[in-house]
Protein backbone atom coordinates (compact mmCIF):
# COMPACT_ATOMS: atom_id res chain seq x y z
CA UNK A 1 0.00 0.00 0.00
CA UNK A 2 1.42 3.52 -0.93
CA UNK A 3 1.86 5.57 2.63
CA UNK A 4 0.83 8.73 1.04
CA UNK A 5 -2.39 8.21 -0.83
CA UNK A 6 -5.44 8.47 1.63
CA UNK A 7 -8.94 7.82 -0.02
CA UNK A 8 -11.63 9.54 1.03
CA UNK A 9 -13.58 6.48 3.29
CA UNK A 10 -17.29 5.38 3.57
CA UNK A 11 -19.53 7.30 5.43
CA UNK A 12 -21.46 4.04 6.51
CA UNK A 13 -24.34 5.10 8.99
CA UNK A 14 -26.98 7.81 7.99
CA UNK A 15 -24.96 9.85 5.75
CA UNK A 16 -23.06 8.77 2.52
CA UNK A 17 -19.93 10.36 1.74
CA UNK A 18 -20.03 12.64 -1.36
CA UNK A 19 -16.28 12.20 -2.10
CA UNK A 20 -16.02 8.09 -1.28
CA UNK A 21 -15.71 5.89 -4.55
CA UNK A 22 -16.90 3.56 -2.24
CA UNK A 23 -20.07 5.42 -1.36
CA UNK A 24 -20.62 6.01 -5.28
CA UNK A 25 -19.83 2.70 -6.49
CA UNK A 26 -22.42 1.31 -3.11
CA UNK A 27 -24.99 3.17 -4.36
CA UNK A 28 -24.86 2.36 -8.20
CA UNK A 29 -25.97 -1.24 -6.56
CA UNK A 30 -29.65 -1.84 -7.58
CA UNK A 31 -32.97 -2.68 -5.44
CA UNK A 32 -36.18 -3.55 -6.48
CA UNK A 33 -39.32 -1.40 -6.92
CA UNK A 34 -42.09 -0.62 -8.52
CA UNK A 35 -44.01 1.88 -10.31
CA UNK A 36 -46.84 3.44 -7.96
CA UNK A 37 -48.35 5.37 -11.12
CA UNK A 38 -47.70 5.47 -14.54
CA UNK A 39 -44.21 7.11 -15.74
CA UNK A 40 -44.58 8.62 -19.09
CA UNK A 41 -41.53 9.25 -21.05
CA UNK A 42 -38.90 7.24 -18.35
CA UNK A 43 -39.01 3.48 -19.51
CA UNK A 44 -36.03 4.28 -22.37
CA UNK A 45 -34.40 6.49 -19.30
CA UNK A 46 -34.27 3.92 -16.72
CA UNK A 47 -33.53 1.12 -19.67
CA UNK A 48 -36.90 -0.51 -19.40
CA UNK A 49 -38.28 0.34 -23.22
CA UNK A 50 -39.22 -3.07 -24.41
CA UNK A 51 -40.54 -4.35 -21.23
CA UNK A 52 -43.24 -1.94 -21.06
CA UNK A 53 -43.98 -2.60 -24.38
CA UNK A 54 -46.75 0.69 -24.18
CA UNK A 55 -43.86 3.23 -25.89
CA UNK A 56 -41.73 5.25 -23.43
CA UNK A 57 -43.74 5.39 -20.93
CA UNK A 58 -44.06 2.68 -18.24
CA UNK A 59 -47.43 1.30 -16.51
CA UNK A 60 -48.40 1.33 -13.26
CA UNK A 61 -47.46 -1.61 -11.19
CA UNK A 62 -44.29 -2.24 -13.13
CA UNK A 63 -41.61 -4.06 -11.84
CA UNK A 64 -38.56 -1.85 -11.69
CA UNK A 65 -34.82 -2.30 -10.73
CA UNK A 66 -32.78 1.01 -10.24
CA UNK A 67 -29.69 2.04 -8.56
CA UNK A 68 -29.79 3.18 -4.95
CA UNK A 69 -28.65 6.73 -5.99
CA UNK A 70 -32.17 7.00 -8.26
CA UNK A 71 -33.96 5.70 -5.14
CA UNK A 72 -32.82 8.11 -2.70
CA UNK A 73 -33.19 10.38 -4.83
CA UNK A 74 -36.83 9.72 -6.30
CA UNK A 75 -37.99 8.88 -2.71
CA UNK A 76 -41.18 11.20 -1.63
CA UNK A 77 -43.11 10.00 1.09
CA UNK A 78 -45.86 12.25 0.45
CA UNK A 79 -45.90 11.23 -3.06
CA UNK A 80 -45.77 7.45 -3.31
CA UNK A 81 -44.71 7.36 -6.87
CA UNK A 82 -42.54 4.73 -6.82
CA UNK A 83 -41.68 2.28 -3.77
CA UNK A 84 -39.03 0.68 -3.03
CA UNK A 85 -38.81 -3.16 -1.80
CA UNK A 86 -36.03 -4.91 0.46
CA UNK A 87 -33.26 -6.50 -1.26
CA UNK A 88 -33.86 -10.23 -0.16
CA UNK A 89 -30.60 -10.29 2.28
CA UNK A 90 -32.64 -7.25 4.65
CA UNK A 91 -35.67 -9.42 4.33
CA UNK A 92 -36.41 -11.26 7.95
CA UNK A 93 -35.66 -14.83 6.26
CA UNK A 94 -32.23 -13.53 6.04
CA UNK A 95 -32.51 -11.97 9.24
CA UNK A 96 -33.05 -15.05 10.88
CA UNK A 97 -30.37 -16.88 8.99
CA UNK A 98 -27.90 -13.99 10.12
CA UNK A 99 -29.00 -14.13 14.09
CA UNK A 100 -28.67 -17.53 13.79
CA UNK A 101 -25.07 -17.65 12.75
CA UNK A 102 -23.73 -14.52 10.49
CA UNK A 103 -20.26 -16.19 10.11
CA UNK A 104 -21.56 -18.33 7.55
CA UNK A 105 -22.61 -15.92 4.62
CA UNK A 106 -20.71 -15.09 1.94
CA UNK A 107 -21.47 -11.23 2.54
CA UNK A 108 -19.49 -10.94 -1.22
CA UNK A 109 -21.70 -12.79 -2.73
CA UNK A 110 -24.53 -11.19 -1.47
CA UNK A 111 -23.17 -8.06 -0.63
CA UNK A 112 -21.05 -6.42 -1.76
CA UNK A 113 -21.56 -3.51 0.19
CA UNK A 114 -23.86 -5.42 2.93
CA UNK A 115 -23.27 -2.55 5.71
CA UNK A 116 -23.65 0.62 4.01
CA UNK A 117 -26.30 -0.32 1.84
CA UNK A 118 -28.23 -1.94 4.12
CA UNK A 119 -27.79 1.89 6.20
CA UNK A 120 -28.96 3.81 3.27
CA UNK A 121 -31.94 1.29 2.89
CA UNK A 122 -33.37 2.81 5.98
CA UNK A 123 -34.05 5.84 4.06
CA UNK A 124 -36.66 4.91 2.54
CA UNK A 125 -39.31 4.66 5.90
CA UNK A 126 -39.86 0.98 5.91
CA UNK A 127 -41.94 -0.41 8.76
CA UNK A 128 -39.43 -2.94 9.27
CA UNK A 129 -36.65 -0.48 9.71
CA UNK A 130 -35.88 -1.15 13.60
CA UNK A 131 -35.23 -4.73 12.38
CA UNK A 132 -32.48 -4.21 9.81
CA UNK A 133 -30.62 -1.50 11.73
CA UNK A 134 -30.65 -4.17 14.56
CA UNK A 135 -29.37 -7.32 12.26
CA UNK A 136 -27.03 -5.15 10.17
CA UNK A 137 -24.99 -4.09 14.04
CA UNK A 138 -25.17 -7.44 15.25
CA UNK A 139 -24.17 -9.45 12.19
CA UNK A 140 -20.90 -6.63 12.35
CA UNK A 141 -20.58 -7.68 15.60
CA UNK A 142 -20.52 -11.52 15.52
CA UNK A 143 -18.44 -11.17 12.71
CA UNK A 144 -15.45 -9.05 14.75
CA UNK A 145 -13.75 -11.91 16.07
CA UNK A 146 -13.37 -13.58 13.50
CA UNK A 147 -11.96 -10.87 11.40
CA UNK A 148 -9.68 -9.73 14.04
CA UNK A 149 -8.65 -13.25 14.78
CA UNK A 150 -7.67 -14.37 11.23
CA UNK A 151 -6.14 -10.50 10.02
CA UNK A 152 -4.13 -10.25 13.50
CA UNK A 153 -2.92 -14.27 13.24
CA UNK A 154 0.70 -14.30 13.10
CA UNK A 155 0.94 -17.77 12.05
CA UNK A 156 0.53 -17.01 7.88
CA UNK A 157 -2.49 -19.61 7.99
CA UNK A 158 -4.32 -18.81 4.61
CA UNK A 159 -6.76 -16.38 5.04
CA UNK A 160 -8.15 -16.27 1.21
CA UNK A 161 -10.96 -18.23 1.87
CA UNK A 162 -12.46 -16.21 4.66
CA UNK A 163 -11.50 -12.85 2.72
CA UNK A 164 -13.37 -14.03 -0.21
CA UNK A 165 -16.69 -13.61 1.87
CA UNK A 166 -15.94 -10.76 3.66
CA UNK A 167 -17.95 -7.80 2.51
CA UNK A 168 -15.96 -4.59 1.38
CA UNK A 169 -15.78 -2.75 4.62
CA UNK A 170 -14.98 -5.56 6.54
CA UNK A 171 -12.17 -6.28 4.14
CA UNK A 172 -10.93 -2.67 4.72
CA UNK A 173 -10.81 -3.52 8.11
CA UNK A 174 -9.03 -6.86 7.41
CA UNK A 175 -6.42 -5.32 5.66
CA UNK A 176 -5.52 -2.26 8.63
CA UNK A 177 -5.82 -5.51 10.44
CA UNK A 178 -3.09 -7.35 9.01
CA UNK A 179 -0.97 -3.66 8.27
CA UNK A 180 -0.38 -3.52 12.23
CA UNK A 181 0.39 -7.23 12.61
CA UNK A 182 3.06 -7.06 9.45
CA UNK A 183 4.71 -4.26 10.41
CA UNK A 184 4.97 -5.01 13.72
CA UNK A 185 6.41 -8.75 12.29
CA UNK A 186 8.97 -6.47 9.83
CA UNK A 187 9.86 -4.57 13.02
CA UNK A 188 10.29 -7.85 14.69
CA UNK A 189 13.19 -9.00 11.93
CA UNK A 190 14.86 -6.22 11.77
CA UNK A 191 13.40 -4.61 8.86
CA UNK A 192 11.52 -1.73 10.05
CA UNK A 193 14.86 0.52 9.47
CA UNK A 194 14.55 -0.37 5.93
CA UNK A 195 13.98 2.14 3.26
CA UNK A 196 12.05 0.52 0.81
CA UNK A 197 10.39 1.38 -2.81
CA UNK A 198 7.51 3.53 -3.01
CA UNK A 199 5.02 0.74 -3.78
CA UNK A 200 3.22 3.49 -6.32
CA UNK A 201 6.64 3.37 -8.23
CA UNK A 202 6.10 -0.29 -8.30
CA UNK A 203 3.06 0.00 -9.91
CA UNK A 204 4.49 1.84 -12.27
CA UNK A 205 7.23 -0.45 -13.29
CA UNK A 206 4.65 -3.20 -13.55
CA UNK A 207 2.11 -1.23 -15.25
CA UNK A 208 4.12 -0.20 -17.95
CA UNK A 209 4.51 -3.16 -19.55
CA UNK A 210 0.73 -4.32 -19.61
CA UNK A 211 0.63 -0.95 -21.44
CA UNK A 212 2.69 -1.95 -24.06
CA UNK A 213 0.47 -5.66 -24.38
CA UNK A 214 -2.37 -3.38 -24.91
CA UNK B 1 -29.11 4.30 -18.37
CA UNK B 2 -27.73 7.94 -17.44
CA UNK B 3 -24.91 8.13 -15.35
CA UNK B 4 -23.20 5.79 -17.06
CA UNK B 5 -20.12 6.98 -18.06
CA UNK B 6 -19.60 9.06 -14.71
CA UNK B 7 -19.65 6.26 -12.81
CA UNK B 8 -17.47 4.05 -14.91
CA UNK B 9 -14.63 6.56 -14.33
CA UNK B 10 -15.08 5.92 -10.73
CA UNK B 11 -14.96 1.96 -11.22
CA UNK B 12 -11.75 2.35 -13.26
CA UNK B 13 -10.14 4.59 -10.85
CA UNK B 14 -11.03 2.59 -7.69
CA UNK B 15 -9.79 -0.87 -9.41
CA UNK B 16 -6.60 1.10 -9.80
CA UNK B 17 -5.85 -0.32 -5.82
CA UNK B 18 -2.80 1.19 -3.72
CA UNK B 19 -3.14 4.74 -5.35
CA UNK B 20 -1.83 4.41 -8.69
CA UNK B 21 -2.58 6.95 -11.29
CA UNK B 22 -4.63 5.48 -14.68
CA UNK B 23 -4.91 7.85 -17.68
CA UNK B 24 -7.16 10.61 -17.40
CA UNK B 25 -10.06 9.76 -19.50
CA UNK B 26 -10.88 12.59 -21.49
CA UNK B 27 -12.87 11.54 -23.77
CA UNK B 28 -15.05 10.06 -21.26
CA UNK B 29 -15.02 13.45 -19.04
CA UNK B 30 -16.30 14.84 -22.06
CA UNK B 31 -18.94 13.27 -23.24
CA UNK B 32 -19.99 12.92 -19.05
CA UNK B 33 -20.15 16.53 -19.45
CA UNK B 34 -22.18 16.82 -22.40
CA UNK B 35 -24.48 13.97 -20.92
CA UNK B 36 -24.94 16.62 -18.12
CA UNK B 37 -25.45 19.56 -20.75
CA UNK B 38 -28.27 17.83 -22.47
CA UNK B 39 -30.17 16.73 -19.00
CA UNK B 40 -30.13 20.60 -18.05
CA UNK B 41 -31.43 21.75 -21.30
CA UNK B 42 -34.09 19.26 -22.09
CA UNK B 43 -35.14 19.93 -18.25
CA UNK B 44 -35.15 23.79 -18.96
CA UNK B 45 -37.76 23.26 -21.60
CA UNK B 46 -39.97 20.95 -19.39
CA UNK B 47 -39.54 23.60 -16.51
CA UNK B 48 -41.60 26.28 -18.96
CA UNK B 49 -44.09 23.19 -20.23
CA UNK B 50 -44.65 22.50 -16.46
CA UNK B 51 -45.27 25.82 -15.38
CA UNK B 52 -47.96 26.50 -18.16
CA UNK B 53 -49.91 23.43 -16.58
CA UNK B 54 -48.30 20.18 -17.87
CA UNK B 55 -47.58 18.84 -14.09
CA UNK B 56 -47.37 15.26 -15.23
CA UNK B 57 -43.63 16.55 -16.02
CA UNK B 58 -42.77 17.17 -12.94
CA UNK B 59 -41.22 13.85 -12.26
CA UNK B 60 -39.72 13.48 -15.05
CA UNK B 61 -38.11 16.97 -14.84
CA UNK B 62 -36.93 15.52 -11.22
CA UNK B 63 -35.60 12.35 -12.20
CA UNK B 64 -33.51 14.20 -14.79
CA UNK B 65 -32.36 16.29 -12.00
CA UNK B 66 -31.20 13.36 -10.09
CA UNK B 67 -29.30 12.50 -13.23
CA UNK B 68 -27.58 15.62 -13.21
CA UNK B 69 -25.96 15.90 -9.17
CA UNK B 70 -25.25 12.32 -9.68
CA UNK B 71 -23.18 12.68 -12.57
CA UNK B 72 -21.81 15.61 -10.92
CA UNK B 73 -21.21 13.92 -8.19
CA UNK B 74 -19.15 10.90 -10.21
CA UNK B 75 -16.59 13.71 -11.77
CA UNK B 76 -15.85 15.91 -8.59
CA UNK B 77 -15.10 12.75 -6.60
CA UNK B 78 -12.89 11.13 -9.88
CA UNK B 79 -10.86 14.45 -10.03
CA UNK B 80 -11.14 15.05 -6.12
CA UNK B 81 -9.37 11.69 -6.06
CA UNK B 82 -6.46 12.23 -8.64
CA UNK B 83 -5.55 14.83 -7.22
CA UNK B 84 -4.94 12.40 -3.83
CA UNK B 85 -3.41 10.39 -5.58
CA UNK B 86 -0.99 12.75 -7.65
CA UNK B 87 -0.49 14.51 -4.34
CA UNK B 88 0.80 11.31 -2.72
CA UNK B 89 3.28 10.95 -5.84
CA UNK B 90 4.92 14.41 -4.68
CA UNK B 91 5.66 12.77 -1.22
CA UNK B 92 6.83 9.20 -2.33
CA UNK B 93 8.66 9.82 -5.20
CA UNK B 94 9.87 13.52 -5.46
CA UNK B 95 9.15 17.13 -7.25
CA UNK B 96 10.12 15.56 -10.97
CA UNK B 97 7.86 12.91 -12.04
CA UNK B 98 9.05 10.32 -14.84
CA UNK B 99 7.43 10.47 -18.17
CA UNK B 100 5.41 7.32 -17.75
CA UNK B 101 3.17 8.78 -14.99
CA UNK B 102 3.00 12.05 -16.52
CA UNK B 103 1.28 10.30 -19.48
CA UNK B 104 -1.45 9.77 -16.82
CA UNK B 105 -1.82 13.48 -16.02
CA UNK B 106 -4.17 15.76 -17.77
CA UNK B 107 -2.65 19.61 -18.54
CA UNK B 108 -4.49 21.06 -15.63
CA UNK B 109 -3.01 17.78 -13.01
CA UNK B 110 0.24 18.62 -14.28
CA UNK B 111 -0.26 22.57 -13.46
CA UNK B 112 -1.91 21.50 -9.99
CA UNK B 113 0.76 19.30 -9.05
CA UNK B 114 3.55 22.09 -10.13
CA UNK B 115 1.73 24.17 -7.94
CA UNK B 116 1.31 21.71 -4.71
CA UNK B 117 4.75 21.04 -5.20
CA UNK B 118 6.05 24.95 -5.31
CA UNK B 119 3.78 25.66 -2.05
CA UNK B 120 5.35 22.62 -0.20
CA UNK B 121 8.90 23.85 -1.33
CA UNK B 122 7.99 27.56 0.38
CA UNK B 123 6.76 25.72 3.62
CA UNK B 124 9.62 23.33 3.98
CA UNK B 125 12.01 26.72 3.31
CA UNK B 126 9.61 28.49 6.37
CA UNK B 127 10.72 25.59 8.94
CA UNK B 128 13.35 24.59 10.51
CA UNK B 129 15.80 27.18 10.58
CA UNK B 130 17.37 29.20 7.89
CA UNK B 131 18.05 26.19 5.57
CA UNK B 132 14.80 25.10 5.88
CA UNK B 133 13.43 21.17 6.62
CA UNK B 134 12.69 18.82 4.13
CA UNK B 135 9.88 16.83 5.72
CA UNK B 136 9.95 14.15 2.89
CA UNK B 137 13.27 12.79 4.44
CA UNK B 138 13.42 10.18 7.08
CA UNK B 139 10.04 9.30 6.95
CA UNK B 140 11.25 6.57 9.56
CA UNK B 141 13.87 7.21 12.23
CA UNK B 142 17.36 7.10 10.40
CA UNK B 143 19.50 4.77 12.72
CA UNK B 144 23.00 6.24 11.09
CA UNK B 145 23.84 8.93 8.81
CA UNK B 146 25.34 6.55 6.27
CA UNK B 147 23.55 3.93 4.58
CA UNK B 148 25.07 0.50 2.34
CA UNK B 149 23.01 0.96 -0.94
CA UNK B 150 22.60 -1.89 -3.99
CA UNK B 151 22.14 -0.55 -7.46
CA UNK B 152 19.33 -2.01 -9.28
CA UNK B 153 20.04 0.54 -12.85
CA UNK B 154 22.43 2.24 -14.12
CA UNK B 155 21.73 6.01 -12.99
CA UNK B 156 25.05 7.52 -13.76
CA UNK B 157 27.15 10.10 -12.24
CA UNK B 158 25.73 11.53 -8.75
CA UNK B 159 27.12 13.88 -6.67
CA UNK B 160 27.17 13.25 -2.65
CA UNK B 161 27.59 16.40 -0.82
CA UNK B 162 30.99 17.65 -0.54
CA UNK B 163 31.16 17.75 -4.56
CA UNK B 164 32.30 14.23 -5.32
CA UNK B 165 30.56 12.07 -7.57
CA UNK B 166 29.97 8.17 -7.43
CA UNK B 167 28.90 6.51 -10.47
CA UNK B 168 26.05 4.46 -10.13
CA UNK B 169 25.67 1.50 -12.37
CA UNK B 170 23.76 -1.44 -12.13
CA UNK B 171 24.91 -3.73 -9.29
CA UNK B 172 27.56 -1.48 -8.21
CA UNK B 173 27.23 -1.43 -4.04
CA UNK B 174 27.83 1.67 -2.11
CA UNK B 175 28.30 3.63 1.33
CA UNK B 176 26.47 7.23 1.00
CA UNK B 177 24.83 9.36 3.08
CA UNK B 178 21.25 8.43 4.37
CA UNK B 179 19.43 12.06 3.20
CA UNK B 180 21.17 11.61 -0.19
CA UNK B 181 19.55 8.18 -1.54
CA UNK B 182 16.35 8.15 0.25
CA UNK B 183 14.49 9.78 -2.57
CA UNK B 184 16.35 7.47 -4.95
CA UNK B 185 15.23 4.33 -2.90
CA UNK B 186 11.86 5.27 -2.66
CA UNK B 187 12.52 5.32 -6.75
CA UNK B 188 13.57 1.78 -6.93
CA UNK B 189 17.00 3.31 -8.13
CA UNK B 190 18.75 2.19 -5.05
CA UNK B 191 18.20 -0.81 -2.59
CA UNK B 192 18.91 -0.30 1.23
CA UNK B 193 20.87 -2.61 2.38
CA UNK B 194 20.78 -3.81 6.08
CA UNK B 195 23.82 -4.57 7.31
CA UNK C 1 2.66 5.05 14.56
CA UNK C 2 5.04 2.58 13.09
CA UNK C 3 7.24 0.26 15.08
CA UNK C 4 9.92 1.80 13.77
CA UNK C 5 9.15 4.92 15.23
CA UNK C 6 8.06 3.10 18.70
CA UNK C 7 11.64 1.61 19.01
CA UNK C 8 13.19 5.28 18.16
CA UNK C 9 11.09 6.09 21.56
CA UNK C 10 12.84 3.53 23.51
CA UNK C 11 16.44 4.17 22.35
CA UNK C 12 15.49 7.48 25.27
CA UNK C 13 15.58 5.11 28.11
CA UNK C 14 18.70 4.73 29.89
CA UNK C 15 20.66 1.40 30.32
CA UNK C 16 23.78 1.16 32.05
CA UNK C 17 27.15 0.42 30.34
CA UNK C 18 30.98 -0.07 31.61
CA UNK C 19 33.27 2.14 29.18
CA UNK C 20 36.36 0.28 27.86
CA UNK C 21 37.69 4.38 27.31
CA UNK C 22 37.90 7.25 28.63
CA UNK C 23 37.35 10.33 27.35
CA UNK C 24 37.21 13.91 29.07
CA UNK C 25 35.61 16.64 26.75
CA UNK C 26 31.56 13.74 26.69
CA UNK C 27 30.41 14.85 30.06
CA UNK C 28 27.66 16.28 28.63
CA UNK C 29 26.48 12.52 27.59
CA UNK C 30 27.51 11.47 31.35
CA UNK C 31 30.23 8.79 30.06
CA UNK C 32 32.82 9.32 32.71
CA UNK C 33 35.94 7.21 32.53
CA UNK C 34 37.30 3.55 31.94
CA UNK C 35 35.59 1.32 34.34
CA UNK C 36 32.94 2.93 35.77
CA UNK C 37 29.46 1.93 35.42
CA UNK C 38 27.32 5.05 34.27
CA UNK C 39 23.84 5.18 32.69
CA UNK C 40 23.65 6.50 28.96
CA UNK C 41 20.71 6.42 26.55
CA UNK C 42 19.75 2.87 24.60
CA UNK C 43 21.08 4.98 21.44
CA UNK C 44 23.87 5.77 22.50
CA UNK C 45 25.14 2.26 24.28
CA UNK C 46 24.25 0.52 20.95
CA UNK C 47 26.31 3.20 19.12
CA UNK C 48 29.57 2.16 21.73
CA UNK C 49 29.13 -1.28 22.15
CA UNK C 50 29.05 -1.37 18.34
CA UNK C 51 32.57 0.10 18.06
CA UNK C 52 33.73 -1.86 21.01
CA UNK C 53 33.98 1.02 23.61
CA UNK C 54 32.05 0.05 26.26
CA UNK C 55 29.98 -3.62 27.72
CA UNK C 56 26.99 -3.63 28.15
CA UNK C 57 25.13 -4.27 31.83
CA UNK C 58 21.69 -5.54 31.03
CA UNK C 59 18.50 -3.91 32.56
CA UNK C 60 17.34 -6.17 36.75
CA UNK C 61 14.49 -7.27 35.21
CA UNK C 62 16.24 -8.85 31.71
CA UNK C 63 16.76 -11.67 34.14
CA UNK C 64 15.51 -15.48 33.38
CA UNK C 65 14.10 -15.93 36.43
CA UNK C 66 12.37 -12.25 36.98
CA UNK C 67 11.15 -13.23 33.60
CA UNK C 68 9.50 -16.59 33.79
CA UNK C 69 7.76 -14.87 37.04
CA UNK C 70 6.62 -12.31 35.14
CA UNK C 71 5.12 -14.72 32.10
CA UNK C 72 3.03 -17.03 34.48
CA UNK C 73 1.80 -14.15 36.25
CA UNK C 74 0.73 -12.91 33.15
CA UNK C 75 -0.60 -16.27 31.98
CA UNK C 76 -2.40 -16.67 35.97
CA UNK C 77 -3.62 -12.74 35.93
CA UNK C 78 -7.31 -12.05 33.60
CA UNK C 79 -5.72 -8.17 33.68
CA UNK C 80 -2.72 -7.23 32.17
CA UNK C 81 -0.07 -7.42 34.79
CA UNK C 82 2.38 -4.00 34.96
CA UNK C 83 5.60 -5.05 32.64
CA UNK C 84 8.99 -4.05 34.04
CA UNK C 85 9.83 -1.50 31.49
CA UNK C 86 7.15 0.26 29.49
CA UNK C 87 9.46 -0.77 26.39
CA UNK C 88 10.31 -3.92 27.22
CA UNK C 89 9.60 -5.35 24.20
CA UNK C 90 11.80 -2.95 21.95
CA UNK C 91 14.33 -3.11 24.38
CA UNK C 92 14.95 -6.67 24.60
CA UNK C 93 15.12 -6.99 20.61
CA UNK C 94 17.68 -3.82 20.69
CA UNK C 95 19.79 -5.07 23.33
CA UNK C 96 19.30 -8.92 22.30
CA UNK C 97 20.65 -7.69 18.67
CA UNK C 98 22.86 -5.79 19.92
CA UNK C 99 24.55 -6.56 22.79
CA UNK C 100 23.74 -10.64 22.92
CA UNK C 101 27.16 -11.21 23.89
CA UNK C 102 26.68 -9.55 27.79
CA UNK C 103 23.60 -11.19 28.03
CA UNK C 104 23.51 -14.56 29.94
CA UNK C 105 20.59 -17.11 28.53
CA UNK C 106 19.95 -14.31 25.80
CA UNK C 107 18.27 -16.58 23.86
CA UNK C 108 15.49 -17.86 26.99
CA UNK C 109 14.83 -14.25 27.63
CA UNK C 110 14.10 -13.65 23.97
CA UNK C 111 11.83 -16.83 24.21
CA UNK C 112 9.99 -15.78 27.42
CA UNK C 113 9.53 -11.77 26.35
CA UNK C 114 7.98 -13.56 23.10
CA UNK C 115 5.72 -15.99 25.34
CA UNK C 116 5.04 -13.09 27.45
CA UNK C 117 3.70 -10.91 24.31
CA UNK C 118 1.53 -13.41 23.12
CA UNK C 119 -0.30 -14.10 26.03
CA UNK C 120 -1.02 -10.58 26.05
CA UNK C 121 -1.97 -10.05 22.45
CA UNK C 122 -3.71 -12.84 23.17
CA UNK C 123 -5.66 -11.06 25.87
CA UNK C 124 -5.74 -7.59 24.17
CA UNK C 125 -7.94 -9.93 21.31
CA UNK C 126 -10.20 -11.10 24.53
CA UNK C 127 -11.05 -8.06 25.99
CA UNK C 128 -11.34 -6.61 22.29
CA UNK C 129 -14.15 -8.87 21.36
CA UNK C 130 -15.95 -8.68 24.75
CA UNK C 131 -15.96 -4.93 24.40
CA UNK C 132 -17.40 -5.12 21.14
CA UNK C 133 -20.12 -7.81 21.56
CA UNK C 134 -21.08 -6.13 24.54
CA UNK C 135 -21.36 -2.96 22.98
CA UNK C 136 -19.69 -0.81 26.26
CA UNK C 137 -18.69 2.60 25.54
CA UNK C 138 -15.46 2.70 27.34
CA UNK C 139 -12.85 0.50 28.73
CA UNK C 140 -9.83 0.54 31.09
CA UNK C 141 -6.51 -1.04 29.92
CA UNK C 142 -4.29 -0.48 32.26
CA UNK C 143 -0.86 -1.20 31.47
CA UNK C 144 -0.63 -2.20 28.17
CA UNK C 145 2.54 -0.63 26.30
CA UNK C 146 3.32 1.51 22.94
CA UNK C 147 4.00 -1.20 21.23
CA UNK C 148 1.13 -3.63 22.03
CA UNK C 149 -1.23 -1.07 21.46
CA UNK C 150 0.05 0.13 18.04
CA UNK C 151 0.09 -3.12 16.53
CA UNK C 152 -3.62 -3.49 17.03
CA UNK C 153 -4.67 0.06 17.45
CA UNK C 154 -5.84 0.83 13.69
CA UNK C 155 -7.80 -2.17 13.65
CA UNK C 156 -9.15 -1.21 16.55
CA UNK C 157 -10.52 2.13 16.20
CA UNK C 158 -11.68 1.38 12.97
CA UNK C 159 -13.99 -1.33 13.92
CA UNK C 160 -15.25 0.79 16.65
CA UNK C 161 -15.79 4.08 14.42
CA UNK C 162 -17.72 1.21 12.26
CA UNK C 163 -19.74 0.23 15.55
CA UNK C 164 -20.36 3.89 16.67
CA UNK C 165 -21.88 4.41 12.96
CA UNK C 166 -23.96 1.23 12.85
CA UNK C 167 -25.37 2.17 15.96
CA UNK C 168 -26.87 5.51 15.24
CA UNK C 169 -28.67 3.67 12.31
CA UNK C 170 -30.88 2.30 15.81
CA UNK C 171 -31.86 6.22 16.04
CA UNK C 172 -35.92 6.62 14.31
CA UNK C 173 -34.50 9.95 13.63
CA UNK C 174 -32.66 7.87 10.42
CA UNK C 175 -34.81 9.04 7.69
CA UNK C 176 -36.66 11.54 8.93
CA UNK C 177 -35.43 14.86 6.62
CA UNK C 178 -36.27 12.73 3.35
CA UNK C 179 -40.08 12.41 5.17
CA UNK C 180 -39.98 16.63 4.98
CA UNK C 181 -39.65 17.50 1.12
Amino acid sequence: MSEAYFPVGPGLGPEENFLSLDDILMSQEKLPGRAESSLPRLAFALGQGAAGGSGDSIPEGSKLEIPMWLAKGLHDSKRRIISVELPKIYKEAWRTVFSADANVVDLHKMGPYYYSFGSQLLNFDNPENPEIAQTILQTFISRFRRIMDSSQNAYNEDTSMLVARLDELERALFRAGQKGLNDFQCWEKGQASQITVSSLVQNYGKRKFTDMDS
Amino acid sequence: MAGERAVGLVRELQRAAGGHLPPFRAEELRQALEEMRALYERNQADVSEAKAGRTDLIFLIRFRHCCLLRNQRCIVAYLYDRLLRIRALRWEYGSILPNAIQFHMSAEEVEWFNRYKKSLATYMRSVGGEEGLDLTQDIKPPKSLYIEVRCLKDYGEFEIEDGTTVLLKKNSQHFLPRWKCEQLIRQGVLEHILS
Amino acid sequence: MEPAEAEFLAEQELVTIVPSFSMDRVHLIGVRGRGHKRGVPVWLAINLKQRQKCRLVPPEWMDVEKLEEMRDQERKEDTFTPMPSPYYMELTKLLLNYASDNIPKADEIRTLVKDTWDTRMAKLRLSADSFVRQQEAHAKLDNLTLMEINTIGTFLTQALDHMYKLRTNLQPAHGSQSQDF
